[in-house]
């Protein structure tokens, strides 16, 4: 008899138990009390652990009616059950409510993560859009020159343009591209300033074996281009060398762009060079900062890129 | 003859211009250069009545060229920038090419030009000093030291005097004239690195060491590099907001 009773009140201790803790887990994942309605998160699970203790005594004292002996123990121990019970809810709750904090937290950065990316990404092609009206229309002009003196020329840059404003266009959707196409785009993009600016820029490419298969994200290598072509090529006279080296290191994919620039009239590295667009990007897909390099010896200004690549 | 220079560090777009001068024989070009440094040395030398004028350039823009100017002459502005059309009518530019342009609307703006050099007495040629900086917007000042020019990035300017039509800057390298108000200098820079603390003083916030009482209402401004900034009441009250104090 006495193994029954014990089996029968530890059950209906542990589903009361189980039903209480479900019950304050319900509440304080979605009531978080402020400083006002503090006290809420002590007395609920006490008042709760007390009632649920007083239920269970009622209901096994009513269960084995015929047992004194029983009714007796049931009577004694209902502080002991409460102040486990109390304990065990008071320590549940305050779980609860951190909890819940915790997920508002990770809810509010993931927002506000969101938020940062659009904004980043609308200055990302602001910033684009500075350059690019500027460069077509000078290429366009360029090409207005060459109709009479050289229209076989005219034609090579009307062909040239269209290809690489193709290109573009095409990549400005995407997130990630293969370095075969970044490369192509900016063999094209060289090709056209050269129509503009004579023959003073020379490209000193080099690409390592098996580079051109990997993907990288958009929008990083041809800024730095851009970036090398503004300070080196319409910001300086005479010739000008840009050189550009690819190659695959360990995990990370390496580009290092070098170009000339005038320190008489320019800002030294680091402040004036408008990489900060790269940089940001950069944070935001790989979540680090040290990814970018910037150096400026004499007039050469000089930066280095490292794109983590899996295997 | 008329002599004209054109300004272009595109070899086919300074192409271009001749090409669309051909037709009237008596414009006469002088020379064509890349870049503003060497365009001041050319207008120096031709004393030009026309330059056909490119915005951004290597060295200094179009318009940080014409602010060096004297007596400049008049001016065709030619660039694929929309957006400069507005400080390029501040400086007094005589038309506003948009590259590229028409043969037609070429022929216009030197239709204007040949109405104001035929009535050259009542054409007032624009007066240096007028500056068409972008107000807030200056990263660097160009002055002339004797007869070349010398690019000071604004961060380097330590304080700035007004003295009489001329402003004196000073920098770490020494003392600069440019003819300019400080009134236009004070509206040209980032009114959160520069302020103006006295009627006749600019100071770059970055260089102050700190402030003291002088005589009653007035403070001195002590900068790193030790000189020490008369402060008027106003001025005081600026610093007060722009500092935080």
């Amino acid at each position: 008899m006495k193994e029954e009773q014990a089996l029968v009140d530890a059950f209906f201790f542990a589903l009361f138990f189980l039903g209480g803790m479900l019950l304050l887990d319900r509440v304080f994942r979605h009531f978080t009390p402020n400083r006002k309605n503090g006290p809420l998160l002590v007395l609920f699970p006490l008042l709760l652990s007390g009632g649920l203790v007083w239920a269970h005594g009622q209901l096994l004292t009513w269960w084995f009616d015929k047992e004194t002996d029983y009714q007796e123990l049931v009577s004694t121990s209902f502080f002991y059950r409460w102040v486990v019970f109390a304990l065990a809810f008071q320590l549940l709750a305050l779980l609860a409510v951190v909890i819940s904090k915790l997920a508002g937290q990770e809810e509010l950065s993931r927002r506000e993560g969101q938020l940062l990316q659009l904004s980043k990404e609308a200055e990302l092609a602001q910033l684009r859009q500075q350059l690019r009206p500027h460069f077509l229309f000078n290429s366009l002009n360029s090409i207005h020159a060459l109709v009479l003196a050289s229209p076989q020329r005219a034609r090579d840059m009307v062909l040239l343009l269209s290809d690489f404003l193709r290109g573009t266009l095409r990549t400005e959707g995407q997130s990630w591209i293969s370095m075969a196409d970044e490369i192509k785009y900016l063999s094209m993009y060289f090709d056209i300033e050269r129509v503009r600016f004579g023959h003073r820029l020379l490209v000193d490419l080099e690409v390592e074996e098996g580079v051109e298969a990997l993907k990288i994200p958009a929008l990083l290598i041809q800024p730095l281009v851009e970036n090398a072509i503004k300070y080196g090529l319409y910001g300086t006279l005479g010739e000008v060398k840009i050189s550009l080296r690819f190659r695959k290191e360990g995990n990370y994919f390496q580009v290092s762009v070098e170009n000339p620039f005038d320190g008489q009239v320019s800002v030294p590295a680091g402040t004036g060079f408008g990489l900060s667009s790269v940089e940001r990007r950069l944070f935001l897909i790989f979540g680090r900062t040290d990814l970018l390099e910037k150096s400026a010896a004499k007039d050469l200004f000089r930066v280095h890129l490292k794109i983590p690549v899996a295997g | 003859m008329i002599k004209t220079l054109i300004v272009d560090d595109e070899p086919l777009a300074a192409g271009l211009i001749k090409e669309f001068l051909a037709p009237y024989p008596q414009f006469e070009v002088v020379a064509t250069c890349q870049d503003g440094f060497e365009a001041f040395k050319a207008i120096q030398y031709h004393q030009p009545d026309l330059i056909f004028l490119d915005i951004q350039m290597p060295k200094i823009t179009g318009f940080e060229l014409l602010e060096l100017l004297e007596n400049p002459p008049a001016v065709l502005f030619t660039t694929a920038f929309e957006q400069y059309a507005v400080q390029a009518f501040d400086a007094k530019g005589l038309d506003y090419l948009v590259k590229p342009f028409s043969e037609a609307r070429f022929a216009q703006a030197i239709a204007r030009f040949l109405i104001q050099h035929q009535n050259a007495a009542g054409y007032s040629a624009p007066s240096a000093g007028n500056s068409p900086l972008l107000p807030g917007k200056s990263s660097r000042l160009v002055v002339r030291v004797k007869n070349e020019l010398k690019v000071i990035q604004v961060q380097e300017v330590r304080y700035v005097e007004a003295d009489d039509d001329y402003i004196s800057i000073h920098t770490g390298e020494g003392k600069f004239l440019k003819k300019m108000t400080l009134k236009q200098l004070e509206e040209s820079l980032d009114p959160e690195k520069f302020a103006r603390v006295h009627r006749s003083f600019l100071v770059n916030l970055q260089e102050v060491a700190g402030i003291e009482p002088y005589e009653k209402e007035s403070y001195l401004l002590r900068l790193r590099s030790g000189q020490k900034i008369p402060v008027s009441k106003s001025g005081y009250a600026r610093l007060r907001q722009v500092l935080g104090l």
